[in-house]
């Protein structure tokens, strides 16, 4: 490098600005994100009344217990099911919307994103009593069904586990489908359309053009969206919480809401048993986005 | 530029391929706009006939407003929800628009790692840091306070990250420019960068907004000692309860709790999409 | 020049959200609400109190009291009706400050996060309580509540059975409020299609329940019972009138419990069978199940009268009468369910003027409390001398004008004392998931075994 003293002083200048601008958001997360955290983790270590914890024996007690607390073991496997099955039926629908939606010569293209987008608007709460309404014994749903014929008498949707697990699918797609397409839309937006017209001389059909052209280049998009999507699934709670309750049996409780359950549940208050709960999810998340960067990085 | 006439030739035969597009089009808005239609309509019945299932408009709106006043401080929730989302949105574009112009206009090796080590904070739980905030809110004396409501929420990584990759598409050259000129970076920063990302200031605006106002575990944790500080889905969440419901009051409610933010995104639709669009380049 | 405009900046986000944090009384918007909604003067005091920064819940004003309770269908009237029974009677200037909770986790919540902040004073003066849970909180909280030691009542007024919950040893914590006796009421009409009258259905077996219940699904389509499948209130009564527990000398007694087989068995027919419905929740429960009129008879804590009135249809077609038992032959069964009671807690301030406030009205028996709450509210009282009120001995029409609420009263006195739990929670879910699970073609034995072992497991916790 060949810089004089003066220049050196600016630029040093300059990063100590770039570090100021940093300062106050990274100070908020240390303090309310990152020492919170480090606290659980000394809940975590801990037992009894929230008014009086006291060190378990030994002292990973509350991390080695959970491996015989089934309920816990199931909620995992719940997480994961509405994981493996939600967010890929999720993320095709929204690529394909985004795709639908790019194209130039559409008419009504306004109204028909904004419809798709507005399910995400509407609150947690809110959405959570709408499908318990629309899904309910004698509810909209089954009216219909019954009346169609497809049904022949009015079906337990929220009180079979399967059907129970399939409205939360539902019920999630419906919500998040638009608020990821919006992602892909505007990754769609940056393609330049000389890109598909090159494809089009060459003779490419749909299919191929979006195999070989939009999934590649929408794919820093994509790997957001799966990390942001990983994320929100393993945290899922409001839908366990407010749309069955966790039930039926336990069926479709959610880690979170059974983390929820140990702290605030009635008469439990187990922040200790709780706060190691979530330290695990903690890491499942992490490994989970790591490799999800790094999938996404090899095709580089 | 092609000749007028034959775009003209070719559009119905375009727009006839476009039909199988535009029926799944339809009936996607149907799936996603009919659960919203269905909450205007139980709104205006009587709670029985939510509970069946009715789906036109009814006669009872002006029932369920009346109760729905009588039975919880509506215009004072609302009020709280608009004061608390605003609070938040404000102090959070703030804090993270700051962080991510350095974050990215100033980036080496040491923020860059920095920035990694915020983004594992999205995957904190917030079940997990629950209990020690409530006592970290709890010793500062802030319950029930604004500030309790937003503490959380106003650095997260997520914005971070939004404002650092919209960054990018903010020209270097203006600021070597602006340096010549004399301005200090802090200068830069809001005579500049601030009017160049509006777009993106509009979709964090709308994501941090409708993210404070559908806030709902924190609220009921620091804010459920005193009435008066409620917020819509709290409101709501208290219709709810309780051993009898009133399903047209509980879907007005809802209805007022999820009009703003559908307002709000209607108006920033534009700068929404073009915000987001500069977040995924 | 830079420091000018940060600080311009600075300053002005600090007074932008400092006026939104703390809205002054002449905000426009602000006053004009909490007057129409009557309250200004609460709103003034705890802003008051924001602002001395003494984030304090409790009330300071020597007149005032403040206190959590959920339900403005319920309990909120009833303490309404004691406000006002206190203002008339014994303080003009008496004020009660309700703060609306959305569910009762709510209130056990605040006592649980003020517990694990180590400072009380977040809590308001009374906390209404649910009975099931209060002996939890008081092992895991014994520094959250102040008692009734030192004032003058007559706890013999109230039934056994609901002052068991809230005195710990032999010290009273809690002030009755409602009664969670049983009822068991059947739509007469029904029972007739099916060729019974209410007389056929009192001290009868669970087993000669069923058959009735099945002759009542095939000629009227509709099921004797619902319950909320979600919990275990079902078994809890059941269990109760046969007088046993689900819990033995502070361990959970479920797979060595023959009786609790027995009634698990009893449910796990009647729901094959068509003659009980389990519903999903709670909502499910009251809003599908009874209002939306699928069941010929409904047995719970007589809370749940004022859901089956709301069916304005049905009125006169319902009558109660008590519950079946294993043995039956004449043996009636009465159990209580749900239910709470009002604490002091430990912030009280003036603990004379609440134990004083609450001693005159819900301890007294007094009849203008009780029969505001019952009129309000639906709230029936405990107190043996409430019941005797004119009120409570009207004939009440919807229930074919049978005096339904001196009845309760009267039950309310043969429920028997069983033994309670910190672990109830906990048991009450596990016992909920085996039911379901049994129903689904599980083995019996086996799966309330493993209730057993996860209630086990959340006990070593």
């Amino acid at each position: 490098m060949n810089t004089n003293s003066k220049e050196t002083s600016v630029l040093a200048k300059q990063h100590r600005a770039g570090w100021f601008f940093l300062l106050p958001a990274t100070i908020l997360i240390f303090v309310l994100n990152f020492y919170p955290m480090f606290q659980a983790f000394i809940i975590s270590l801990k037992k009894g009344s929230p008014a009086a914890l006291q060190w378990t024996t030994p002292i990973f007690n509350n991390y080695t217990r959970m491996l015989q607390d089934k309920l816990f073991i199931r909620s995992v496997g719940n997480t994961f099911l509405y994981l493996l099955i939600q967010v890929p039926i999720m993320l095709v629908l929204a690529i394909l919307l985004a795709q639908l939606l790019n194209n130039k010569d559409l008419k009504f293209r306004g109204l028909f994103r904004t419809m798709v987008f507005l399910p995400c608007a509407t609150s947690l709460v809110s959405y959570a009593l709408i499908f318990k309404s629309l899904f309910a014994t004698q509810g909209l749903i089954n009216s219909v069904l019954v009346n169609l014929g497809i049904f022949k008498e009015n079906f337990n949707f929220l009180g079979t586990p399967w059907s129970a697990k399939m409205v939360i699918i539902i019920a999630l797609i419906w919500r998040w489908t638009g608020y990821n397409m919006v992602f892909y839309l505007a990754g769609l937006q940056n393609i330049e359309y000389s890109v598909y017209e090159a494809a089009k001389i060459d003779g490419a059909n749909g299919w191929e053009t979006f195999w070989g052209i939009t999934v590649p280049l929408l794919r820093p998009v994509i790997v957001m969206t799966f990390i942001m999507s990983i994320n929100g699934t393993l945290q899922l709670f409001d839908e366990s919480m407010n749309l069955t309750g966790g039930g039926p049996a336990n069926s479709t409780i959610t880690m979170s809401h059974y983390i929820y359950n140990n702290s605030f549940g009635q008469g439990v208050g187990n922040f200790g048993y709780s706060s190691a709960l979530s330290f695990i999810v903690f890491i499942m998340v992490a490994v989970l986005a790591f490799i999800n960067l790094k999938v996404g990085d090899k095709r580089d | 530029m092609t000749d007028t006439k034959i775009i003209k030739a070719n559009s119905s035969a375009i727009q006839k391929r476009l039909i199988p597009t535009y029926i799944f089009l339809v009936f996607w808005c149907l799936f996603s706009v009919f659960p919203l239609y269905w909450m205007i309509t139980a709104a205006t019945n009587a709670s029985i006939e939510v509970a069946r299932g009715k789906i036109v408009f009814g006669t009872y709106a002006a029932t369920n407003f009346k109760n729905l006043l009588a039975a919880e401080p509506l215009f004072k929730s609302l009020a709280n929800s608009f004061k608390y989302s605003i609070v938040q949105t404000v102090l959070c574009l703030f804090i993270c628009s700051l962080a991510g112009y350095g974050f990215e206009l100033y980036h080496d090796k040491a923020k860059d790692k920095l920035f990694g080590i915020l983004l594992l904070a999205m995957m904190v739980p917030q079940v997990a840091t629950m209990i020690p905030l409530f006592r970290m809110v709890s010793d500062a004396h802030l319950l029930n306070t604004v500030w309790a409501f937003i503490l959380p929420s106003i650095s997260t990584p997520f914005m971070i990250m939004m404002f650092r990759q919209n960054s990018r598409n903010f020209p270097v050259d203006i600021m070597e420019a602006a340096r010549l000129d004399g301005l200090s970076e802090f200068a830069i920063f809001f005579r500049m960068y601030l009017p160049v990302m509006k777009s993106t200031y509009a979709a964090a605006a709308v994501i941090s907004f409708m993210n404070a106002w559908n806030s709902y575990m924190w609220p009921k944790v620091v804010m459920n000692t005193d009435t008066s500080a409620m917020n819509m889905p709290m409101l709501i969440a208290n219709l709810a309860a309780g051993y009898t419901v009133d399903y047209g009051t509980l879907m007005m409610g809802v209805l007022f709790c999820s009009v703003p933010t559908m307002i709000i995104f209607f108006i920033l639709q534009k700068q929404f999409a073009e915000g987001i669009t500069g977040s995924v380049k | 020049m830079k420091k000018r405009i940060v600080s311009a900046i600075m300053a002005g986000t600090m007074v932008a959200s400092l006026a939104a944090c703390s809205p002054s009384p002449e905000a426009p918007a602000t006053s004009a609400e909490t007057k129409a909604a009557g309250e200004t003067k609460a709103a003034a005091e705890t802003q008051a109190a924001a602002e001395t920064q003494a984030t304090e819940a409790a009330s300071e004003d020597a007149n005032t009291l403040t206190v959590y309770a959920w339900d403005k269908n319920f309990n909120i009237p009833a303490l309404k009706a004691a406000e006002a029974d206190y203002q008339k009677n014994v303080n003009p200037d008496f004020k009660l400050n309700i703060v609306e909770q959305s569910q009762s986790s709510d209130v056990e919540n605040a006592v649980t996060l003020a517990g694990s902040a180590g400072d009380y004073s977040t809590l308001p003066d009374i906390v209404l309580f649910q009975d099931h849970y209060f002996k939890k909180y008081v092992t895991d909280f014994p520094e959250a509540w102040a008692s009734f030691e030192g004032a003058d009542i007559n706890w013999d007024d109230f039934g056994a059975e609901k002052l068991s919950y809230s005195t710990i040893d032999g010290v009273h914590y809690g002030m009755p409020v409602d009664n969670g006796t049983v009822i068991f009421a059947y739509r007469t009409d029904l029972l007739e299609q099916a060729g019974y009258t209410i007389d056929d259905m009192k001290g009868i077996s669970w087993d000669e329940w069923i058959e009735i219940g099945k002759k009542v699904y095939d000629t009227t389509g509709k099921y004797l019972l619902s319950m909320d499948g979600d919990g275990n209130d079902l078994p809890y009564m059941m269990l109760q009138a046969e007088g046993v527990s689900q819990f033995k000398d502070g361990d959970i007694n479920l797979s060595e419990n023959e009786t609790f087989k027995k009634i698990i068995d009893v449910i796990v027919r009647g729901a094959k069978e068509n003659v009980i419905y389990l519903a999903n929740d709670w909502s499910d429960y009251t809003d599908q199940t009874i209002v939306g009129d699928m069941v010929a008879g409904v047995m719970n804590g007589n809370w749940i009268i004022p859901t089956i009135e709301q069916v304005g249809d049905n009125s006169g077609k319902w009558e109660i009468t008590s519950m079946p038992t294993l043995e039956g032959n004449g043996k009636e069964g009465f159990a209580s369910n749900g239910g709470s009671s009002l604490y002091i807690t430990s912030n009280c301030q003036n603990l004379e003027l609440a134990q004083d406030f609450l001693g005159k009205t819900f301890g007294a028996g007094s009849t203008e409390t009780y029969d505001a709450a019952l009129k309000n509210g639906g709230v029936i009282t405990c107190s043996a001398k409430a019941g005797q009120s004119a009120v409570y001995n009207e004939g009440i029409e919807y229930f074919n004008n049978t005096p339904v609420y001196a009845e309760i009263v009267k039950m309310s006195a043969n429920v028997p004392v069983v033994e309670q739990s910190d672990y109830h929670y906990p048991t009450r879910t596990q016992v909920a998931a085996a039911i379901q699970n049994i129903i689904n073609g599980a083995d019996a034995d086996a799966s309330i075994k493993d209730a057993e072992d996860q209630v086990r497991f959340a006990m070593q916790g």
